[in-house]
C-alpha cells in the first residue's frame, strides 16, 4: 500500500469503499421498502459520501479532511436517527422513500455540517477561547509541502490555493454537469434523457432538470469560492499584510463551503428539484427532498462568502502597510472592498428567503403559500435582492483583475486610477437598488417597473468608466500578450458582449419578449465569463509563479486562450440567437419545427471545445507544478510588492515591513518604485 | 481602557439611560393605545435604538484612534475584533431588516390579535432590565471588578432566560391557545401565526446564542481571564447581548403595537 503514489491510492480507495457504500445503501433501501432499487437515491447518496471520504482517506489518511468528512456522514446519520426517533415517538412515520424522511434529512444535513467542522478541526482555537485558553498569535504549520492543503491551515496563502482549488473542482462539476444536459440539447426531441430512464428516483427530463439547476447553483458557488480564491491569496499580500485580520475565521469561511459542496450535490440524488437555481415557490414548495438539500447547501455557503467577506473589509482597513492611504491602495483591493460589502449584507436574504421556503415546506408556514394568506412574489424580492448584487460579487474582483494586471502589461500607468475606484464603489451601490428588474414579467407592481429600469440602465455608467480606463491604459502602450493578458483582453472583450446586450433586458418593453428565453442565457454567460472566468484565468496564469516558483506552460496557455475563446463566442451568440428566434430556457425539449437544431448543435460542439480547453489548462496546472520552468524572480517586471521579493512567497510573507512610496501604478515614470522595504529598528517587535 | 470619567458617574450614566429607555418604552405603549399613530411609533423605536447604541454598545468606540500602533499590541488588536464584531451585527441587521419587510408586506399594518399585550409588555420591561444590568457589569469590568461583574453578568442571564421562557414557553403557548397557529398542515389561519413565530423564533434564536455567549464569559471570569487593560470578550458579549436587546426594540412595536388603538 505504502508504494502506491497518494493519489492513486486515493482513487483505489474510493472504487473499493464506494462499491461498499453503494451495497450498504442497497441493503438498507431493500429492509425499507422490500425491493432492489439498483439506481435509487439511497444507495447512490451513500455510495457518493463513501466515496468521497474514502478518497481523501486514501490520499490523506485519517485527519484533516477526511476526518471532516467522516465526521459529516456520521453527523448526518445521528441527527437523521435522532429525528426518526423523535417522529416514532410522536407516532409519525419515522422513515421515508429516500430512507429518511424530509425532516429527517434536513436536520441530520445541518448536524452533518456542524459535525463537519469539528472533525476538521477548524473550530479547535475557538473551543479553547471559551474554556478561557490563549492560543498562540504565530501559528505553525502541523503539514507540510501538499498535505498542507488537506487539513486546517490559518496561512492565508494555503487558504487561497485551498478556495481556488476547490472552486475548479466545483467548476469542472458544473461544467459536466452542462455537458450532459448540452448534448440532450443538440437535437430536438428527447434522445437520452427519456422519459424511460430510472435514476436516482428521477425520469430523464426531471433528471435534466436537477443537472439544469444545479449547473447554475454549483457554478455560483464555485465563482463564490474562485473569487474569494484570489482574494485571499493576493490582497493581504498587496497590502504588505502578514495574514488576514482573522486568520481563524478565514479558516473557517473556507471549511465551511466544502459540506456546503456536499450538501448541493447530495441534492442531486435525493430526488433532485426542478425549479432552476432560483428555487421560486410555490414549485420548490412541493419539489422533492433533494430542494431541502439546495436550499441548506447555499444557505452554508452563504455563511462562507459573508464571514470571508467580513474578514476582507476588516485586512484591509486594519492591515495596511504604511503610508496606504485610499488613493494609493493596489485597485484590486477596491474591487474587494467594494464585493465584500454586496457579500457582507446582501448574502443574508437570499439565506433567510430559502430558510423561509424550507420552514414553509417542514413546518406549513405560508409565507409564499397564497392558499394561506402568503404571497410568492416577496420571495422574489428577498431572493433578487441578493441574488442581483450577488452577480457584481462574481465579476468585480475580476473586473478588479484585469484593471491590476493591464498596466503590468502595457507599462503605462492605470488611466483615471480614482475613477476606477469610485466606480466599483458605483456598482457595488447601485446594485443594491435594481434587484426588481428580474421581476418584470413577475405580476408586481406595474409602477415599480419604470425605476427599476432606470436604475438598472445606472449600472452602465460606472461599468463604462472602467472600459474607458482599460482602453486609455492601453492607448499607445508598449503591450506584451504573455497568457495571462491574453487572458484579460479576451476578458475585456467578452464583458463588452455581455454588457452590450444587457440594455435589451433591462428595459421593459424589450424585456418583456426576451424574458426566460436563452438570450438572457447568453447575455449572462458572457457577462460570467468575461467578468469572472477570463479574468480567474488570467489571476491564476499571472499568480501561479507567486504561490509555486514555477511558471505555467505558455504555449498550452495560449492554446487553452485560442480555443476557448471563439469557441465561447459561438456558444453564446447562438444562444442569444436561438432566443431570439423563440428557444425558453430551462426546458429539456424544442419544437423542430423551430428550425433551431443545426444551431443548438452548433453551440452543443462549442460547449465541447471550452470542456476541451478548460481540460488543456487543467493539465497545464498540475503538471506546472512539479516540471513547470523555474520563475523565482519578478517575472512580470510588476511594481506590486509581492514581486519584489522571491517566490514562492515565505510562510509569513514579508521578513521586512514595507512602506508605500509611490503611485501602485508608476509605470514608465521613472520614479522609486511603489513600496520599499523598511529595515526594522533594532528592538522592534517581531 | 480609557477612561474618560470615574466610576461612580460611569454607573449613574447607566441608570440615566435605563429611566430614558423605561420612560420611551412607556410612551410608546401609551402612544399604540391612544393613537394610531405608525411614525411615531417609529421614531420612539429610533430614539431608543439610538440610546442604546450610543450609550449601552458604546458604537463611538469604532472612531477611536490606536493607543499603540503595533498590530500585535492587545489594544490595536481590539480595534479589530470591533470593527468585525460590527460588520457582522451589520450584516445579522438586513436577517431582521428582511424579516420586518416580510412582515409588513403580509400584514399591512395589521397585528396578530391573539397576543397578550401585558406578557408582551412584561418580556419586552425584563429585556431592558437585562440590558441596564449588562451595561453595570461590562462597567466594574473596565475598572477591574471581576465580582461585580460576575453578579451583574449572572443578574442579567436570570434576566434573559426569564424572557426565553416568557416568549417561547408562555407567549407561544398562549398564542397557540387563542388559536394563533404556524401551519403544520392546520386549515388557513392566514400568514399572521407564520409571521409571529418567525420573527420572534429568530429573535429567541438570538437570545439564546447570547446567554450562551454571556454564559461562557462568566466562565471564563471566574477563572480570573479578564482584566480592566484586556477583557475583548467582555467588551463582545456585552455588545451582541445589546443588540438583541435593540432587536426587539424594533420588533416589539412591530409585533404588539400596530394597530392597537381603540378605535
Amino acid at each position: 500500500m505504502k508504494n502506491i503514489k497518494p493519489f492513486w491510492r486515493g482513487i483505489l480507495f474510493l472504487v473499493v469503499f464506494g462499491a461498499v457504500g453503494y451495497g450498504l445503501g442497497l441493503g438498507l433501501d431493500f429492509l425499507m421498502v422490500k425491493s432492489l432499487r439498483f439506481s435509487g437515491p439511497v444507495p447512490s447518496v451513500f455510495a457518493l459520501l463513501f466515496a468521497f471520504t474514502a478518497f481523501f482517506l486514501g490520499v490523506f489518511g485519517f485527519r484533516g479532511i477526511t476526518r471532516g468528512l467522516v465526521w459529516q456522514v456520521l453527523g448526518t446519520l445521528v441527527g437523521g436517527l435522532l429525528v426518526a426517533g423523535i417522529r416514532a415517538i410522536m407516532g409519525l412515520p419515522a422513515f421515508g422513500d429516500f430512507f429518511f424522511t424530509e425532516p429527517s434529512w434536513v436536520f441530520g444535513a445541518l448536524t452533518g455540517a456542524i459535525s463537519f467542522l469539528f472533525g476538521v478541526g477548524v473550530l479547535d482555537d475557538w473551543m479553547k477561547w471559551t474554556r478561557g485558553i490563549d492560543t498562540p498569535d504565530e501559528h505553525e504549520e502541523h503539514y507540510h509541502g501538499w498535505e498542507k492543503y488537506f487539513a486546517v491551515s490559518l496561512d492565508h496563502k494555503v487558504i487561497g490555493v485551498q478556495y481556488t482549488v476547490t472552486a475548479l473542482l466545483l467548476i469542472s462539476i458544473g461544467g459536466l454537469f452542462a455537458l450532459i444536459f448540452r448534448s440532450e440539447l443538440a437535437e430536438s426531441q428527447l434522445q437520452f434523457l427519456t422519459t424511460n430512464l430510472n435514476l436516482f428516483s428521477q425520469n430523464g427530463p426531471q433528471l435534466y432538470n436537477s443537472l439544469m439547476s444545479l449547473h447554475g447553483m454549483i457554478m455560483i458557488v464555485s465563482i463564490l469560492l474562485g473569487t474569494a480564491g484570489f482574494i485571499n491569496y493576493v490582497v493581504p499580500l498587496l497590502l504588505g499584510a502578514q495574514d488576514m485580520a482573522f486568520p481563524r475565521l478565514n479558516a473557517f469561511s473556507y471549511w465551511v463551503s466544502v459540506p456546503a459542496a456536499v450538501l448541493l450535490l447530495m441534492s442531486l440524488f435525493l430526488g433532485g428539484f426542478d425549479t432552476g437555481w432560483t428555487g421560486y415557490p410555490p414549485l420548490s414548495a412541493r419539489a422533492p427532498v433533494g430542494m431541502q438539500m439546495f436550499f441548506l447547501g447555499v444557505f452554508v455557503a452563504g455563511w462562507s462568502s459573508i464571514l470571508g467577506s467580513l474578514n476582507v473589509l476588516v485586512t484591509v482597513v486594519r492591515m495596511r502597510a504604511k503610508g496606504m492611504t485610499a488613493w494609493r491602495l493596489p485597485i484590486l483591493v477596491w474591487a474587494a472592498v467594494a464585493t465584500g460589502l454586496i457579500a457582507l449584507t446582501a448574502t443574508q436574504l437570499i439565506g433567510l428567503s430559502f430558510q423561509l421556503v424550507m420552514f414553509q415546506r417542514l413546518f406549513g408556514m405560508g409565507f409564499f403559500d397564497p392558499a394561506k394568506g402568503g404571497n410568492p412574489v416577496l420571495f422574489q424580492h428577498l431572493f433578487w435582492f441578493y441574488s442581483h448584487p450577488a452577480v457584481y460579487v462574481f465579476v468585480l474582483p475580476g473586473l478588479g483583475v484585469i484593471s491590476e494586471l493591464l498596466p503590468v502589461f502595457v507599462r503605462k500607468p492605470l488611466f483615471g486610477y480614482k475613477w476606477i475606484a469610485m466606480s466599483s464603489l458605483g456598482i457595488a451601490l447601485v446594485g443594491f437598488v435594481v434587484w426588481a428588474h428580474h421581476m418584470f414579467t413577475s405580476g408586481m407592481n406595474e409602477y415599480l417597473r419604470i425605476p427599476f429600469m432606470y436604475s438598472t440602465l445606472l449600472v452602465a455608467i460606472p461599468t463604462g468608466v472602467k472600459f474607458f480606463s482599460w482602453v486609455a491604459t492601453m492607448w499607445k502602450g508598449k503591450i506584451s500578450t504573455p497568457t495571462p493578458m491574453l487572458f484579460v483582453l479576451g476578458g475585456i472583450v467578452v464583458f463588452l458582449m455581455g454588457g452590450l446586450s444587457g440594455p435589451p433586458n433591462a428595459i421593459v418593453s424589450t424585456d418583456l419578449q426576451l424574458h426566460d428565453t436563452y438570450f438572457i442565457v447568453g447575455h449572462f454567460h458572457d457577462t460570467i465569463f468575461g467578468g469572472f472566468v477570463f479574468p480567474f484565468f488570467a489571476a491564476i496564469y499571472y499568480w501561479f509563479p507567486k504561490a509555486t516558483g514555477r511558471r505555467m506552460n505558455e504555449t498550452l496557455g495560449k492554446i487553452h486562450f485560442w480555443l476557448m475563446t471563439p469557441a465561447f463566442f459561438v456558444m453564446t451568440f447562438g444562444m442569444m440567437y436561438v432566443g431570439l428566434l423563440g428557444m425558453r430556457r430551462r426546458i429539456v425539449d424544442y419544437d423542430p419545427a423551430l428550425h433551431l437544431d443545426a444551431t443548438h448543435f452548433v453551440v452543443t460542439i462549442a460547449a465541447f471545445l471550452i470542456a476541451l480547453s478548460v481540460l488543456i489548462f487543467f493539465f497545464n496546472f498540475f503538471n506546472s507544478i512539479k516540471n513547470g520552468e523555474k520563475a523565482e524572480g519578478n517575472v512580470w517586471n510588476s511594481r506590486s510588492p509581492e514581486w519584489q521579493v522571491p517566490s514562492p512567497m515565505p510562510v509569513h510573507n514579508y521578513e521586512k515591513p514595507l512602506e508605500v512610496v509611490g503611485e501602485p501604478y508608476g509605470y514608465g515614470s521613472g520614479d522609486d518604485g511603489y513600496i520599499k522595504f523598511v529595515e526594522p529598528a533594532v528592538n522592534a517587535h517581531k | 481602557m480609557e477612561h474618560t470619567q470615574n466610576k461612580s458617574s460611569a454607573f449613574s450614566q447607566g441608570v440615566v439611560i435605563f429611566v430614558y429607555l423605561a420612560v420611551l418604552t412607556a410612551l410608546e405603549f401609551a402612544i399604540a393605545v391612544a393613537f394610531d399613530a405608525v411614525p411615531l411609533l417609529v421614531v420612539v423605536a429610533i430614539a431608543k435604538a439610538a440610546l442604546v447604541a450610543y450609550y449601552y454598545m458604546h458604537i463611538y468606540k469604532l472612531n477611536q484612534e490606536d493607543a499603540d500602533l503595533d498590530h500585535h499590541s492587545y489594544s490595536y488588536k481590539t480595534n479589530t475584533n470591533r470593527f468585525g464584531l460590527w460588520l457582522f451585527l451589520l450584516s445579522d441587521t438586513f436577517v431582521f431588516a428582511g424579516l420586518m419587510v416580510m412582515r409588513l408586506n403580509l400584514l399591512g399594518l395589521s397585528r396578530p390579535g391573539q397576543l397578550n399585550q401585558y406578557l408582551g409588555l412584561g418580556v419586552t420591561a425584563v429585556l431592558l432590565v437585562s440590558s441596564f444590568f449588562m451595561n453595570r457589569g461590562e462597567i466594574a469590568m473596565s475598572f477591574g471588578d471581576t465580582k461585580k461583574f460576575m453578579n451583574n453578568t449572572l443578574i442579567t442571564f436570570i434576566l434573559g432566560l426569564g424572557f426565553l421562557i416568557g416568549v417561547v414557553f408562555v407567549e407561544w403557548r398562549l398564542a397557540a391557545a387563542e388559536g394563533l397557529t404556524a401551519g403544520f398542515g392546520s386549515p388557513a389561519t392566514g400568514p399572521t401565526g407564520a409571521v409571529f413565530y418567525m420573527m420572534t423564533g429568530m429573535h429567541a434564536f438570538h437570545v439564546l446564542t447570547g446567554l450562551i455567549f454571556l454564559g461562557i464569559v462568566w466562565n471564563n471570569a471566574r477563572k480570573g481571564v479578564y482584566t480592566a487593560e484586556k477583557h475583548w470578550g467582555v467588551e463582545a458579549s456585552t455588545v451582541y447581548w445589546h443588540f438583541v436587546d435593540l432587536v426587539w426594540i424594533f420588533f416589539y412595536p412591530a409585533l404588539y403595537l400596530i394597530g392597537t388603538a381603540v378605535k
